[in-house]
C-alpha cells in the first residue's frame, strides 16, 4: 500500500519487494524540495550539512554557507530563539520556531527542530494555509477528541479517526490501516471523497510495508509528502562530521523517500499523501493513511492535531481491547452457565454442546468444533472429513499429547491439511484427558482468504506507471491473498482462555458423570445381591414343603401300588414326578444365585486339567452314550476352577444328552486365540475360546440367544430332562470372568457351543498358554 | 402311639407335624420296633431328659436310646439343646443324630463340631428315607455298643 523504501539510487533492486527489508531507507542522502534542511553542530551551531535547494527558498549557495556558524544565514534574535529552544528540548521537534534571515528578509516558512545523532536538524517547510495559532489549535483538536472518545466500538473510534484527521486536513480519502500480529495490514475504516475509490476492508501482505518502514513508523509518528512527483534534493555534504556515514534522517519531515512508493502512489492517482502511526505503546498498531489527488502540503500545527488524533484513537483502541477482552470473558461465563443448565437438562455434554454451538463457536470466533473420544466423535459447525480428524488427533497426540496445541497455519505443520485449508487452517486442540483413552477438544478457524470480503470496487482501473501493474493496491490484496493461503486468525489468549474455562466445565461435567455412574452401579450390584440372596433364600424356603410333598406322594404312591388300582397310582405317579421336577428346578435356581457368592478370585488354571476331571466324573454317562470325547491341548486361563469345572461339566452333559438317535456321539473339546481383546488394569487382555462341539440334533439358529436364557428350553421334559438353567450358569461364569458365550448349529447337523476366557497376563502364566512349548 | 415296653425308646425332636407322620410312616415300612417320643422343640426336650413339667409324672419320659434332633427348631434351637446335653455329666454318653435338610458342608461341620454323633439329611423320596433309617437302625441299635443309660435320673 505504501512502499517506503528510499531514495532514488535503489530502483532495481527496490522493486524486489521482498529485498526492501534491507533498504536503509532512513538514510536517503536526500530530502523533499519543499522545504531545506540544515545540520548543524553543537555547541557552535555550526553548518556541516546543508539540502542543496537552499538558494531557491531561503538564500545562499551551499558551499557559501557550509562549515560556518548559522548566523551566516540568519539574524541573532533568531538564533538566540533557537538556542533557547535548544535548551528546552532534548530529542525529537518541539513547536516551529520563528526564523528571519540575516538580512531581515521574511521567510514565510516554519522552522522545526531536533536533536539525532550528535547533531541539531534545522528544517524549514512551508506554513500551511491552516496556521491559526494556538487558540484555534486547542479548539479543533479538542472536539476532535471529544467526539472520538464518544465513540462505543473500535470500528466506530476508527471511523470517526478517520473522519477527523479529514476534517482537519483536507485530505479525499483517509484510511486507518490496521496491522496483524503478521503485519500485513487491513482497511478496518475509511473516510473519503465520493469521487475516490474506495479500500476499505482490503487486505494487503506485509512486504508492502516492509520492516525498517514500520520501525520507522514507530520512531516517528509522522510521514509526508506533499507532491510526489517532487525532484528529491541532496544533502551537501551528506556525510557526519563525526562518523563520516551518511546523515540519518529517521525524524526528519523531509526526508525523501523511496522511488517505489512514489510509483505505487502514482499507479492509484495519488499526488500528496500523509501517515499518521497509531502506536500502543511501542508497538506499531496502524496507520492513518491519507491519500490526496491532488499536491497537498499540511502544517506543523495540523500534522500535530492529527498526530493527537492517533495518539488519543490508540488510547481508545486500549480501554476498547481490554473492555473486548473482559467482555468476552463475561459472554464466557454466561455461556458457560447456558451449557450447564442445558446439560443438566439433556443429561448429555454433547447434546449440550450442540444446543450452544452458535454461541459457542461465536465465542471462540471458530467455525467449527470436534468433541472427540475414542467412543464418540461429536461435530458442530464446519469441520474437517472423520478421517481427516482421526489422523489430526493422531498427528496431534504424536506431537503434544497432552497440552493444548494451537496453531494458525496446520498446513506448514501437517501437509495433508491444506486439502481442508478452507476449513480448518487454525486449529486449537484442548485434551481433556492425560492419559488413554484420548478426549480431545478441537476448535476449527477457516484460512484468512475465506473470511475477507472484497472491499471496494476490484474492476476500476488505474493508470500503470513504468513499473508494471504490479505495484497496485488490488494486486497487493491479490498477493495478500495468495499469501494468506492456508492461514488463520491467530488464536487470542482471552480465546484460549475461554476454550480452557470450556474444557474444564466438560471435564466436571464428564468426572460428575463417571461419579453418577459409579453410584448406580453400587447400586445395582447391592440390588443385584439382594435379589440373588432373596432367590437363594427362597429356593430354600421352597424346598421344605416339597420335600413334604414328595415324601407323602411316596408313601402314598406305595399304598395305592400295594391296592392296585392303576388309575390312581398314576396320578399319584404324576404328582411325584411333578415334584421331582419342582426340586430340580429349585435346585437348579438356588445354584445359580449362589454363583455370585460362592465366587473365587480369578487365578491361571490348566483347562485341560479341569477338562480331564470333568470327563472322569462324566465317565459313566460317556460310557452309557457310548461317545467318543476328544479334547485338544487346552491353554491356561485365568479363571475360577471350580466355575470353569461346571462349565466344562454343563456342556459336555448337554453334549451327552442331545446326541443324535442315528449315528455315534462324537464330542471334541478344543481352544484357539479368540481375537478379543480388551483393555484391563492398564494392559491389553487376550482371550483363548473354547470349543465343545458335538455331531448331535443341533438346533435352529434363531434360538442361538434364547437357549442362554434361564429356564429357556428347546424341548419339553418329557423329551429330554432338566431345568434349562445349565447354560445359563455357563454364561454367567463365562461374564464373570469378562468372557463370551455363543453357539454355532443347525437342526441336525450337531452344536459347537464356545465360550472365551482371559489368557494369564506373561508374568502370570505358571504353565504353557498358546504357542509355548 | 405305641408303648412296647420290649421296643426301645427314641426321642425325636421335630416342630413339624408333616415330618413327625412322615417319619413315623418310614418307621412304620422299615419295620423298626422302637417306642418314638415326640417333643416339639428344644425346650420340651430338656423337659423331658430332666423329667419336668408335663414330663415329670413316672414314666412319663422313659430313657431313650437315641434322640433324633431336628437342628433347625422354634424357641431353644437344637444346637444349643445339643450343647446343654454334651456340658451333663449323666447325658454326655446320649447318642444324638442330627436331622437336617441342609446339605451344605459348612452346616455338616459345625453340626459335628458341637458333638453330634450322626447328621442325616432328610430324603424327599420315601424308599430313600427308609434305607436310611433302616441302616441307621441297624448301626446304633445292632453294630453299635452303646453305654447303658438306665439309673440316671
Amino acid at each position: 500500500m505504501s512502499i517506503d523504501i528510499g531514495a532514488g539510487k535503489t530502483r532495481a533492486v527496490a522493486l524486489d519487494l521482498t529485498s526492501c527489508d534491507r533498504e536503509p531507507i532512513h538514510v536517503p542522502g536526500a530530502i523533499q524540495p519543499h522545504g531545506v534542511l540544515f545540520a548543524l553542530g553543537e555547541p557552535d551551531l555550526r553548518i556541516v550539512g546543508v539540502s542543496a535547494n537552499l538558494p531557491a527558498l531561503i538564500g545562499p549557495q551551499p558551499d557559501a554557507v557550509l562549515d560556518r556558524p548559522l548566523g551566516a544565514v540568519f539574524d541573532e534574535a533568531s538564533i538566540g530563539r533557537l538556542r533557547t529552544l535548544l535548551h528546552q528540548v532534548d530529542g525529537p521537534a518541539a513547536s516551529p520556531v520563528a526564523m528571519q534571515r540575516r538580512d531581515g528578509g521574511e521567510l514565510g516558512l516554519d522552522a522545526v527542530l531536533h536533536r539525532h545523532d550528535g547533531l541539531v536538524l534545522l528544517e524549514f517547510e512551508p506554513r500551511g494555509p491552516d496556521s491559526e495559532g494556538a487558540h484555534a489549535f486547542f479548539r479543533r483538536t479538542s472536539g476532535a477528541i471529544r467526539r472520538l472518545q464518544a465513540a462505543r466500538t473500535l470500528g466506530d473510534a476508527c471511523a470517526a479517526a478517520a473522519r477527523e484527521v479529514r476534517a482537519i486536513t483536507g485530505f479525499d480519502r483517509v484510511k486507518i490501516y490496521r496491522f496483524a500480529s503478521d503485519f500485513s495490514g487491513e482497511v478496518v475504516a475509511e473516510s473519503r471523497h465520493e469521487d475516490i475509490e474506495s479500500f476499505l476492508g482490503l487486505h494487503f501482505p506485509p512486504s508492502d510495508i516492509p520492516a525498517q518502514a514500520r520501525a520507522l513508523y514507530a520512531l516517528n509518528p509522522i510521514r509526508l509528502i506533499p507532491d510526489i512527483d517532487y525532484r528529491p534534493s541532496p544533502i551537501v555534504p551528506d556525510r557526519h562530521p563525526a562518523t563520516g556515514r551518511p546523515l540519518d534522517l529517521s525524524f526528519a519531515v523531509l526526508r525523501s523517500v523511496s522511488p517505489i512508493h512514489l510509483e505505487y502512489m502514482r499507479n492509484m492517482g495519488i499526488r500528496g499523501t500523509m501517515s499518521v502511526s497509531i502506536l500502543r505503546g511501542d508497538r506499531l498498531w496502524g496507520l492513518i493513511a491519507c491519500h490526496n489527488r491532488a499536491p497537498r502540503h499540511i502544517g506543523h500545527d495540523a500534522r500535530q492535531a492529527c498526530e493527537m488524533v492517533a495518539q488519543v484513537l490508540a488510547w481508545q483502541i486500549g480501554v476498547m481491547e481490554e473492555e473486548a477482552v473482559t467482555r468476552h470473558s463475561l459472554e464466557g461465563k454466561a455461556i458457560q452457565r447456558r451449557l450447564l443448565g442445558d446439560i443438566e437438562q439433556l443429561r448429555d455434554h454433547r447434546a449440550g454442546l450442540i444446543r450452544n454451538s452458535e454461541a459457542l463457536l461465536e465465542l471462540m470466533g471458530a467455525s467449527g468444533l470436534c468433541l472427540y473420544g475414542r467412543d464418540a466423535v461429536t461435530t458442530i459447525g464446519r469441520t474437517p472429513p472423520d478421517a481427516a480428524i482421526e489422523r489430526l488427533v493422531d498427528w496431534a497426540s504424536r506431537t503434544d499429547g497432552s497440552e493444548l496445541f494451537q496453531t494458525d497455519r496446520l498446513s506448514t505443520l501437517l501437509p495433508e491439511a491444506a486439502a481442508y485449508a478452507d476449513v480448518a487452517s487454525g486449529v486449537l486442540a484442548v485434551p481433556l484427558s492425560r492419559t488413554p483413552p484420548r478426549r480431545i477438544m478441537l476448535w476449527f478457524r477457516p484460512e484468512v482468504a475465506q473470511t475477507v470480503r472484497w472491499g471496494g470496487n476490484p474492476e476500476k482501473s488505474v493508470e500503470i506507471g513504468p513499473d508494471g501493474d504490479r505495484l497496485q493496491p488490488r494486486k497487493s490484496f491479490a498477493a495478500w491473498t495468495e499469501e494468506s493461503r492456508g492461514r488463520a486468525v491467530p488464536w487470542q489468549p482471552h480465546e484460549i482462555v475461554a476454550a480452557v474455562e470450556l474444557r474444564d466445565l466438560v471435564i466436571d461435567v464428564i468426572l460428575r458423570k463417571a461419579e453418577e455412574l459409579e453410584s448406580v452401579n453400587t447400586q445395582l450390584a447391592r440390588s443385584n445381591e439382594e435379589l440373588e440372596s432373596f432367590a437363594y433364600v427362597a429356593s430354600h424356603d421352597l424346598k421344605e414343603p416339597l420335600r413334604h410333598i414328595e415324601a407323602f406322594a411316596g408313601l402314598l404312591g406305595e399304598s395305592i401300588r400295594q391296592s392296585g388300582d392303576d388309575r390312581l397310582s398314576a396320578m399319584v405317579g404324576g404328582i411325584e414326578s411333578s415334584s421331582r421336577r419342582l426340586r430340580n428346578l429349585i435346585n437348579d435356581l438356588a445354584e445359580f444365585s449362589r454363583l455370585g457368592r460362592q465366587a473365587q478370585p480369578l487365578a491361571p488354571a490348566d483347562l485341560g486339567d479341569i477338562a480331564d476331571e470333568v470327563m472322569a466324573d462324566l465317565r459313566q454317562r460317556i460310557d452309557e452314550a457310548a461317545a467318543t470325547v476328544t479334547c485338544e491341548r487346552l491353554p491356561v486361563v485365568r479363571c475360577d476352577r471350580n466355575q470353569m469345572r461346571q462349565v466344562l461339566q454343563n456342556l459336555l452333559s448337554n453334549a451327552l444328552k442331545y446326541r443324535h438317535p442315528a449315528r455315534p456321539c462324537r464330542i471334541r473339546i478344543s481352544a484357539l486365540e479368540s481375537g478379543e481383546r480388551t483393555y484391563r488394569d492398564g494392559a491389553d487382555e487376550t482371550f483363548a475360546r473354547i470349543c465343545v462341539a458335538d455331531n448331535g440334533i443341533g438346533f435352529d439358529p434363531k434360538y442361538a440367544d434364547q437357549v442362554f436364557e434361564p429356564f429357556q428350553r428347546l424341548h419339553g421334559p418329557d423329551e429330554y430332562e432338566g431345568s434349562g438353567i445349565g447354560l445359563a450358569i455357563c454364561r454367567k461364569i463365562v461374564q464373570r470372568h469378562g468372557g463370551k458365550v455363543g453357539v454355532e448349529t443347525a437342526p441336525d447337523q450337531g452344536a459347537t457351543f464356545w465360550f472365551s476366557l482371559p489368557l494369564p497376563a506373561a508374568d502370570e502364566t505358571p504353565g504353557p498358554g498358546f504357542g509355548t512349548q | 402311639m405305641t408303648r412296647d415296653s420290649a421296643a426301645p425308646t427314641v426321642l425325636v425332636a421335630e416342630d413339624h407335624n408333616h415330618d413327625k407322620f412322615i417319619l413315623q410312616e418310614v418307621f412304620k415300612r422299615a419295620g423298626i420296633k422302637a417306642d418314638l417320643r415326640f417333643v416339639d422343640d428344644g425346650e420340651q426336650m430338656l423337659d423331658y431328659l430332666y423329667r419336668r413339667g408335663t414330663f415329670a409324672a413316672a414314666g412319663a419320659a422313659p430313657v431313650p436310646a437315641l434322640v433324633l434332633l431336628d437342628l433347625n427348631m422354634p424357641r431353644l434351637d437344637g444346637r444349643k439343646v445339643v450343647r446343654i446335653l454334651r456340658a451333663d455329666d449323666g447325658l454326655r454318653q446320649l447318642p444324638v443324630i442330627a436331622l437336617s435338610t441342609s446339605e451344605s458342608p459348612k452346616h455338616i461341620t459345625e453340626a459335628y463340631s458341637i458333638g453330634i454323633n450322626a447328621y442325616l439329611v432328610k430324603p424327599a423320596s420315601i424308599p430313600d428315607y427308609v434305607a436310611k433309617i433302616s441302616s441307621l437302625w441297624q448301626f446304633w441299635m445292632s453294630t453299635a455298643s452303646l453305654p447303658s443309660l438306665e439309673g440316671r435320673p
